[in-house]
């Protein structure tokens, strides 16, 4: 066998380029069924343990899977919003704990969520650097993020305008970082944690500007009983800092202000019985479970993964008939050869030997290479894939 | 050396039939067969080597029986026995000029290949003057060199019979002389028979015997 698989790999490294085009097409053949399978029941399990860890999600009524999929895992579905008014609504039961998210901000292209303390050790978020969240302005950043931006405690990052020409429109905030998290391996690696105040800020629902009692005539329009109107010339602050802290605030009736969604933890079974009782009849709101919303959408994937499996079988079959094709080609043009040994005394058994180790060692470089595409993309698309299926969602 | 004796054979599709009632070349001649295209040479060649079974007859080559040998046995005794140049030298372009000579070893587990084997492929490189083309491969060589490497590969199991199907038929003549010395002399160093076919009629003095095959009966149906 071993001078057999001598002159199949002297033939083969001759014959390089052909060799090469039908090793790649093999391993692709051999290699994404495999791979589409295990990165599906990847990405499955990933959805899954990640919407079996979050009891119940209040939220607007509409799409249970648009909801789901932005306030899990961060992907901007452009849901409805509740108000803080519901989150209290939920504190004031005693039956659960209510944590607010607010989502839809970008900050470098990653998501930023705005939430309470209580999301932390919810999640089982642990600091890697620096502190947790204490005052406006701050922001604590997955490690993801952190790793891709390259940022630590001390540093600080842009929210994204959510309307880059409109000159009226909100500016960017810049957020001081004062805390990086360990690894969880979900959504909250690649997410941007800051408080649900500090959202509303970004958002432009509150603002700190130049006081106008001491500000000059140039930037104050009108006064009138009491109140000032400024012009375009006031000094508005991007930035929260110890020094302006205090001239921030908000407009308005704050428990009207917008929460995306509300993640309920329930004090027990009986608690969350009865709050699913409470909100089976809501008109306006959703209180649902996310692990049966996700348990959908992983139908979903199946199914499109088994049509997705049929297609790859039939190319592969058509793959594998070209083979066999190219294959008989080949010995049929290597006659003169097939003669010779014939005439030199080579049996048939020999010359099968031959041409079956040329295909052993094809098929064995070809399903080296497949496990090795398939290591590597599991590696690394696993998150790129999940993306791509809840962006799509 | 080679015996053949009321042979009588004809292809299993047909077609053309050959008998050979007496043949002799004793053991270390140089012999050439000659005769028409279609008269039976290439015939004569697979008859003498085991690669056709004839229907009847007797056939010893190199004290072998080999009519009498199963088809495994026949292939064995070539490889082992007989040593082949071919007009078109069917070289392998996969291979180096090297691992082409060693051929043989590479296809039955009957030939061993060892450092003897590798230091008889380079003393027959170096007599026949391709000892620095030993790491390249034949397309890069001309046609007398190329001959050269197939006379070397027919060689290197140290056969006690070389058959020659017309080996200097695609070269010039100076070429051609140069070719033959060098196989003979190879045949004579060690005491090999050699029946060559050749359809040129001015080397036929530089053989000893030479074997009229369109004497024998062939036939075409």
């Amino acid at each position: 066998m071993r001078d057999s698989l001598f002159l199949a790999w002297r033939y083969l490294r001759h014959h390089r380029a052909k060799t090469l085009l039908l090793v790649l097409s093999l391993s692709v053949f051999l290699g994404l069924p495999l791979v589409m399978r295990a990165m599906s029941a990847v990405i499955q399990e990933s959805l899954m343990a990640r919407a079996e860890s979050t009891p119940l999600l209040l939220g607007k009524k509409g799409s249970s899977l648009d909801l789901v999929v932005e306030a899990l895992y961060f992907q901007p579905k452009g849901i409805d919003a509740l108000t803080t008014a519901d989150a209290n609504e939920i504190d004031q039961t005693g039956l659960a704990l209510a944590i607010p998210m607010r989502t839809g901000l970008m900050a470098q292209q990653f998501p930023v969520l705005g939430t309470s303390l209580d999301y932390f050790s919810f999640r089982g978020l642990k600091t890697a650097e620096g502190r947790g969240l204490a005052t406006l302005g701050e922001c604590v950043v997955g490690a993801e993020v952190a790793a891709s931006l390259g940022l630590k405690p001390g540093d600080s990052i842009l929210t994204s305008p959510s309307t880059l020409f409109d000159l009226a429109g909100v500016y960017p905030l810049r957020l001081q970082v004062v805390g990086t998290l360990e690894p969880s391996h979900g959504p909250d690696d690649r997410a941007v944690f800051v408080d649900v105040k500090t959202a509303w800020v970004a958002e432009g629902l509150g603002h700190g500007h130049q006081d106008l009692a001491t500000a000059g005539n140039d930037v104050i329009l009108k006064r009138k009983d009491g109140t000032a109107t400024a012009n375009a010339k006031l000094v508005q602050y991007n930035e929260i800092t110890d020094e302006n802290a205090e001239s921030f605030h908000f407009h308005g009736d704050p428990s009207n202000y917008p929460v995306s969604a509300i993640i309920v933890v329930p004090n027990d079974d009986k608690a969350r019985v009865l709050l699913r009782g409470r909100f089976v009849n809501d008109s306006a709101r959703q209180l649902l479970r996310p692990a049966q919303v996700v348990q959908g959408l992983n139908e979903q994937i199946f199914r499109f993964e088994r049509v997705l499996q049929l297609i790859v079988w039939t190319v592969g079959l058509a793959t594998a008939l070209m083979f066999v094709l190219v294959m008989v080609l080949s010995w049929r043009l290597r006659s003169d050869e097939l003669r010779t040994m014939t005439r030199l005394g080579c049996s048939r058994w020999k010359a099968v030997q031959i041409m079956g180790a040329e295909v052993l060692l094809m098929v064995g470089a070809s399903v080296a290479l497949a496990a090795f595409f398939g290591f590597v993309i599991a590696q690394f698309g696993e998150a790129w894939l999940q993306n791509l299926i809840l962006r799509g969602s | 050396m080679i015996e053949l004796h009321d042979v009588q054979f004809e292809y299993s599709q047909g077609g053309f039939s050959l008998s050979v009632p007496e043949l002799r070349i004793s053991s270390g001649t140089r012999a050439a067969a000659i005769g028409p295209s279609g008269s039976g040479k290439t015939t004569l060649l697979n008859l003498i080597s085991g690669i056709e079974p004839p229907e009847a007859g007797r056939i010893q080559t190199a004290g072998v029986r080999v009519d009498a040998l199963s088809a495994a046995a026949r292939r064995s005794f070539r490889i082992t026995h007989v040593g082949f140049v071919f007009q078109d030298f069917l070289l392998l372009d996969y291979l180096d000029v090297r691992q082409n000579i060693l051929y043989p070893y590479r296809l039955h587990p009957e030939l061993h290949l060892d450092a003897d084997a590798r230091t008889r492929a380079e003393r027959l490189a170096a007599n026949l003057g391709i000892e620095r083309f030993l790491a390249r491969r034949p397309d890069e060589l001309s046609q007398g060199e190329r001959q050269r490497v197939a006379i070397a590969r027919a060689l290197v199991t140290a056969p006690k019979l070389v058959l020659a199907d017309e080996p200097t038929g695609n070269l010039d003549p100076a070429t051609k002389q140069h070719a033959l010395d060098l196989l003979f002399e190879q045949c004579d160093a060690h005491s090999m028979t050699l029946l060559m076919v050749t359809h040129d009629h001015g080397l036929l003095d530089r053989f000893e015997q030479v074997v009229d095959v369109s004497a024998f009966g062939a036939s075409r149906s």
